[in-house]
Order: C-alpha cells, then sequence, then structure tokens
C-alpha cells in the first residue's frame, strides 16, 4: 500500500512537472517557434539527405540487378575495336571460372509488324546461353537453341510485357512477328522480371545476334557479356579478361580492372588508341552510363563486384557526410536548446523559488527544465521529418530518386531528442540547484 | 505547545571578503496559536531569520525545532518536504503562477504532497471560501486585484493545514486599506482557525496587528513584547 502510494504521488508529481513543461514552452511562443525551428532544419537535412542517399542505393541496386550476378559485361567504346562471335564463344576455353558467353547485339527502333499493327522496338541479339547468363526463365515455349542461332533463324523470343499485349495474355508461341519485313516465329515468351528490372526486358524483343547483326546491318559486335560460376571465379576472369583485352587494344590504354598488369610492347602493329567518344546507345538504359563511366576508355570490362565496390564507396562517403551533417545539426539544434532553456532558467528564478518554498524539490524542477527541452526538440523532430519528407518529395519531382527511409527518421528522432536531453540538462540541473534563499531573491 | 523553538541560532554569510554575521544567539520560542510579527530595520537579520524559520536556509550554528522536528541537520529533499507539510508562505509580491488560476495556484501544495486531484479540489476549493474568494476561483491572477490575489497567496498557505504561516512583508505590494484587509483576515485566521501565523514587517501599524513583536537590531533580538507586556529579552 506504502508503495503504491508513493508511486501514485510521484506520478502526480511528475504530471504536474510535465505541465509545467508545457506551460513553460508556452510562455514565449515565438522563442519556442525558432528554438523549434533550429532543430527542424537539422532534422529535415538528415531525411532528406539520407532520402536522397537511399534513393541512390536503390538506383545502384536496380543496375546490379539489372546486370545480374557474376556477370562480366566487355564492351568496345571505339569503333575500331570490334569482337567477332568466334571470340565470344572461346571465352570460355581461354578463361578460367567462365561458363556462359554470349555477343551481344542491339538494334534500335526496328519497324515490328504483328498483324496489321506496324510498331518500332529495340531488340537484343544474343546466343541461346542468354537465359543461363540473364537469369531468365522462360514461361512458355522454348528459348531458340544454337542451331537458330548458326542458321541465322528467324525466331524471336518475347518479353513479358510484348507477349501480354499481343493476343491480350493469350501466349503468342508459335505465331509469327515480321521484324524489319522479315517474318519471325515467336518460339518462346520471358517470365516476367518486374519495371526497371532486367534490362527492361519484359519490353523486349530477343532474337539470335545473328539475326540482329542482319537487322543493324553490321557485322560487329561491340559487346559480349560473360558469366561465371561465382564472385571469386569472375574477379580471377576479370584479371584474365583485362590481360587479353590489354593485347587486342593495345599499350596505354587503361583497360579496367587490368590495371596492374600493363604489359608492354606488345602488339606493335595496334596504334596508340586516342579515346574516342562513346556513341551513345539507346538501347543501354541511362543508368548504365554510370556503371560504364570512364567513356574515354577504348574497352571497358565491367562485373558486379566492381558495382559492389563502387557502391559501397559511395554508400561510405555518404554515411560519413550524413554522420557529419546530423552532428552538426545535433549541435547547432542542441546550442539552440541550451541557450534558450538557460533564458527559461534565469527568467523563472522567482518561480523556482516561490515552487522550493512550497515544497517542490530538486527533481521536481530538473525533470520540469528536462521535459521543457525535451518538449522542444520532439516538435523540432516532428516538424523537421514533415520538412525532410516535403523536401524529398520536391527533389523526386525532378528526376532525383529519392525515398523517406524509415531509418532516415529514426536517425533523425535519435539525433533530436539526444540533443534535446543533452543540451537541456545542464540548464535543468542550473535550475534545480539554485538555492530557494538565493531564487526567492531574484524575484 | 511550542512550534518553534530556537537556540542559540546563528548565521553567518560570506560577504565577498568579509564575514557577516546576520543572526547572533538568537534563541526564542513560539507557540501554538500566536500571531508574532518580526520587526526590524533592512540588515537586521530579519529576512535571514524568515529564512531559517521558513527551512529555506539553514542556520549556521544553534538548533531549531519545528512543530518537533530537529531540522538543523536535513537534507536538501527533506527540508522541501518539511516546508510542503508545516510551513504556509505568503510573500510580498503574492509569487502566483500567472497561468494558471486561483484553484490551480491554490492546489500547489497538494500536488507537491502527492494528493491527488479530486481531493485536492476539494481542499483548494474550500481554503478559496476561508479568504472569501469562492466566487473567483477559476480567474487568472491577471484578473484579480492585489488583494485578492493575496487572498489567493494566503489560500495556498493555508491549504495544506500547515503548522505556520510565514508572511514576508504581506501588506508591502499593497495600499493601507487592502493592506488592513489582509490584517483582519491574519486575524481572523488567527482567531477562528486557530493558526499560527509569524510575519516580519517594518510597518509599525503592520506589526501592531500581532499579539507578539520581536524587534532585530543588527541579528540581535532587542525586544520581545506581547500585547500583554514584555515577555523576555
Amino acid at each position: 500500500m506504502q508503495s503504491r502510494g508513493n508511486i501514485s504521488s510521484l506520478l502526480i508529481r511528475l504530471k504536474f512537472s510535465a505541465m509545467m513543461a508545457l506551460d513553460g514552452i508556452g510562455s514565449n511562443l515565438l522563442r519556442t517557434f525558432l528554438t523549434v525551428l533550429g532543430i527542424s532544419i537539422g532534422v529535415a537535412a538528415v531525411v532528406s539527405l539520407m532520402g536522397i542517399g537511399e534513393g541512390a542505393r536503390k538506383s545502384i541496386v536496380s543496375q546490379f540487378e539489372s546486370l545480374g550476378e557474376n556477370v562480366i559485361v566487355i564492351k568496345s567504346n571505339a569503333e575500331n575495336i570490334t569482337f567477332d562471335a568466334k571470340e565470344a564463344e572461346e571465352i570460355p576455353s581461354r578463361v578460367t571460372g567462365i561458363q556462359y558467353t554470349t555477343p551481344v547485339v542491339y538494334t534500335q527502333d526496328t519497324p515490328i509488324r504483328w498483324r496489321r499493327d506496324e510498331s518500332k522496338m529495340n531488340i537484343v541479339g544474343v546466343n541461346e546461353q542468354y537465359p543461363q547468363i540473364k537469369d531468365h526463365k522462360v514461361l512458355s515455349g522454348n528459348f531458340f537453341t544454337s542451331l537458330h542461332v548458326k542458321q541465322r533463324s528467324p525466331v524471336a523470343v518475347l518479353g513479358y510485357n510484348v507477349a501480354n499485349n499481343l493476343l491480350n495474355g493469350r501466349s503468342p508461341v508459335g505465331q509469327t512477328l515480321k521484324i524489319d519485313g522479315i517474318n519471325y516465329r515467336i518460339v518462346g515468351v520471358l517470365a516476367e522480371k518486374g519495371k526497371d528490372k532486367g534490362d527492361g526486358i519484359d519490353d523486349k524483343i530477343v532474337i539470335p545476334y545473328t539475326s540482329a547483326l542482319k537487322i543493324a546491318n553490321t557485322k560487329d559486335i561491340l559487346e559480349i557479356w560473360a558469366k561465371s560460376n561465382s564472385s571469386e571465379d569472375a574477379e580471377l576472369a576479370m584479371i584474365q579478361l583485362g590481360r587479353i583485352y590489354q593485347r587486342k587494344v593495345g599499350i596505354g590504354s587503361n583497360i579496367r580492372p587490368g590495371n596492374g598488369q600493363e604489359e608492354e610492347g606488345m602488339e606493335p602493329d595496334m596504334p596508340m588508341e586516342e579515346p574516342m567518344p562513346e556513341e551513345p546507345s539507346p538501347e543501354v538504359p541511362g543508368e548504365k552510363e554510370n556503371v560504364f563511366e570512364k567513356g574515354e576508355e577504348p574497352l571497358t570490362i565491367t562485373s558486379l563486384n566492381n558495382l559492389v565496390k563502387e557502391a559501397d564507396q559511395a554508400n561510405r562517403i555518404m554515411t560519413v557526410l550524413l554522420g557529419g551533417i546530423a552532428a552538426v545539426s545535433l549541435l547547432v539544434g542542441g546550442i539552440g536548446i541550451m541557450n534558450i532553456m538557460l533564458v527559461a532558467v534565469t527568467e523563472r528564478t522567482g518561480e523556482i523559488g516561490v515552487r522550493r518554498a512550497l515544497g517542490a524539490k530538486k527533481e521536481d524542477l530538473l525533470i520540469q527544465f528536462l521535459l521543457e527541452a525535451v518538449y522542444v526538440s520532439i516538435i523540432g523532430c516532428v516538424v523537421g521529418i514533415i520538412l525532410g519528407a516535403w523536401a524529398v518529395t520536391i527533389v523526386s519531382k525532378y528526376g532525383l530518386s529519392a525515398i523517406v527511409s524509415f531509418d532516415s527518421i529514426r536517425i533523425a528522432v535519435f539525433v533530436a531528442l539526444t540533443s534535446g536531453l543533452l543540451f537541456g540538462v545542464y540548464p535543468a540541473i542550473n535550475a534545480s540547484n539554485l538555492p530557494p534563499v538565493e531564487a526567492l531573491k531574484r524575484q | 505547545m511550542d512550534i518553534i523553538k530556537m537556540g542559540n541560532i546563528s548565521k553567518m554569510y560570506k560577504s565577498g571578503q568579509i564575514q557577516v554575521e546576520a543572526l547572533k544567539n538568537v534563541s526564542f520560542t513560539i507557540k501554538e496559536k500566536e500571531f508574532v510579527s518580526i520587526m526590524g530595520p533592512s540588515g537586521s537579520g530579519k529576512s535571514t531569520l524568515l529564512n531559517v524559520i521558513g527551512c529555506l536556509d539553514h542556520a549556521s550554528n544553534g538548533s531549531y525545532e519545528l512543530s518537533g522536528n530537529v531540522v538543523d541537520k536535513l537534507s536538501d529533499s527533506k527540508m522541501s518536504e518539511i516546508r510542503n507539510m508545516f510551513i504556509g508562505f505568503v510573500f510580498q509580491n503574492f509569487h502566483l503562477l500567472p497561468r494558471a488560476n486561483a484553484i490551480k495556484n491554490v492546489e500547489i501544495p497538494l500536488i507537491y504532497r502527492g494528493m491527488s486531484g479530486k481531493e485536492r479540489k476539494e481542499l483548494a476549493e474550500h481554503a478559496l471560501e476561508m479568504v472569501g474568494l469562492e466566487e473567483r476561483m477559476h480567474h487568472l491572477p491577471s484578473q484579480l486585484s492585489g488583494g485578492q490575489q493575496q487572498r489567493v497567496a494566503i489560500a495556498r498557505a493555508i491549504v495544506g493545514n500547515p503548522s505556520i504561516i510565514l508572511a514576508d512583508e504581506p501588506t508591502g505590494a499593497l495600499d493601507t486599506k487592502t493592506g488592513d484587509l489582509i490584517m483582519e483576515l491574519f486575524i481572523d485566521l488567527n482567531k477562528k482557525q486557530s493558526m499560527t501565523i509569524v510575519q516580519v514587517t517594518h510597518e509599525e501599524e503592520i506589526a501592531e496587528y500581532g499579539n507578539r513583536i520581536i524587534r532585530l537590531v543588527d541579528g540581535e533580538i532587542v525586544s520581545d513584547e506581547s500585547s500583554g507586556g514584555i515577555l523576555n529579552v
């Protein structure tokens, strides 16, 4: 009974302190508003910047997904560096750890005719190993075979959305489709990958690269995809591929990641390559430009592993930056709180004295002034989250991918409450340590 | 019964480099139902004495017993409890919380006692009735005259049924007429409610309302007389 009585009386006093704290922040609304502003700007900065960081991370992740796991992309950026089909086929035997390879040929705005409907579409030309490389499942029918590729057969495998649109969801396998004036038999439909995933394959048509070369009216293969068994294999394969293509491209050319293995004096017949501007390929989604940065390199070899490293580094920098912003906002907001609380304590010294005379203990005042600081930071936090979320929506309207992440809100709340407590403690202790006599005198 | 028992109380201050002895071996007792006025010129130590009586400050030396509690060496927290339970303060400038209405102001000592809301309200209403303010319970201090504010403060002082009401220049901020009304309220509380009252004042006319006047000069009691005649020095 006794202890219950104590607890309830403690609660009554706590409630009163909480009420007095509210009364305190209500006593000078302009001042409270300005202090809140300090905190909320900090919180809004954390929420919006983390939102942008998280958005960037998400877009890198989607790049990973479009590239596929353990996929190495060998890409020529110069007109005079081309691959031939045989080269692509030989890679598994020359490079350990590589299982599958395919030449990749893109065509753009190729005229398509389905029954009476004409349209233009982007087409990907690959070989029969493509589904294994990109982990594509065939939903209905089959993927085309090596024979189809060799014979330059007019066969096509449709992306999920393309197939769906033809017969309103019924499988178009067995039907024919005119691509660039030639009838192609639809042999299969790929399973859905989802929006923005798998290079947007859902909206594309896949045909043998031999056929695609014909449509593109070229013999030059500019891109090869290779798939290794594991990420360790991929790393090893990258080094070997770097060596192989170093020779092909010539001395001094910087092939990623083959740097460190630069061998001199090879292939004197190959002239030093002046970096060629990369021809923008509309086939490659815009985000890939980031992946294959350094367009001045005549040839790039890229794998998921590199991207992981780059993304890691980018994330680390982002984290450090955000940590810095959080720390600064903690400091600035906290100083604001401390400043205002010190003023509040000075202003209410007489009141503190009276309350002490009426029976308030040190704890009552400590809690009151601490709560007052925490209230300010809570309000600042809520306002800041709203402001930050608002900033994120505006930013994402202008094309930057940004999202309000739960993490950012958690960090913001933690930072704001910590600064409220941390910087509220000193003024609160000041208030509670005022001797009653001194406090009463200062009225 | 003795409410206040002071034995050889002295209080030293350090004012810069100089030791100031604000109270020098002050001894007296105050019995239940007394109405005592403490008088003295400024610097006589009457405020210091009030602080010691009010358990706002410890004496440097001597013994002080309040309602049977020896308070000489009590902790800050215990002193808060003693003030809350045994002393009802009335200040010169009323010191009401500006943003709380009369009844809320009167409830404050009971809140620190941990009393529940319903009980508090009843007691606060009763206290406000005793000071004649039952009509204005829900007014804010700013909506009340000075005299009415002081009545609210007196209600706040008596609401917890303390052993003693301790008033520091209770009429200092009021005009003579209002001050007299406050004094009549004190006499009323002293006579009808048997409350013990100690007030500090520098006005002879106000001091005369008490039935005993203690005069301080330079930290020493120079006279202690009841309306019946000189008691002892």
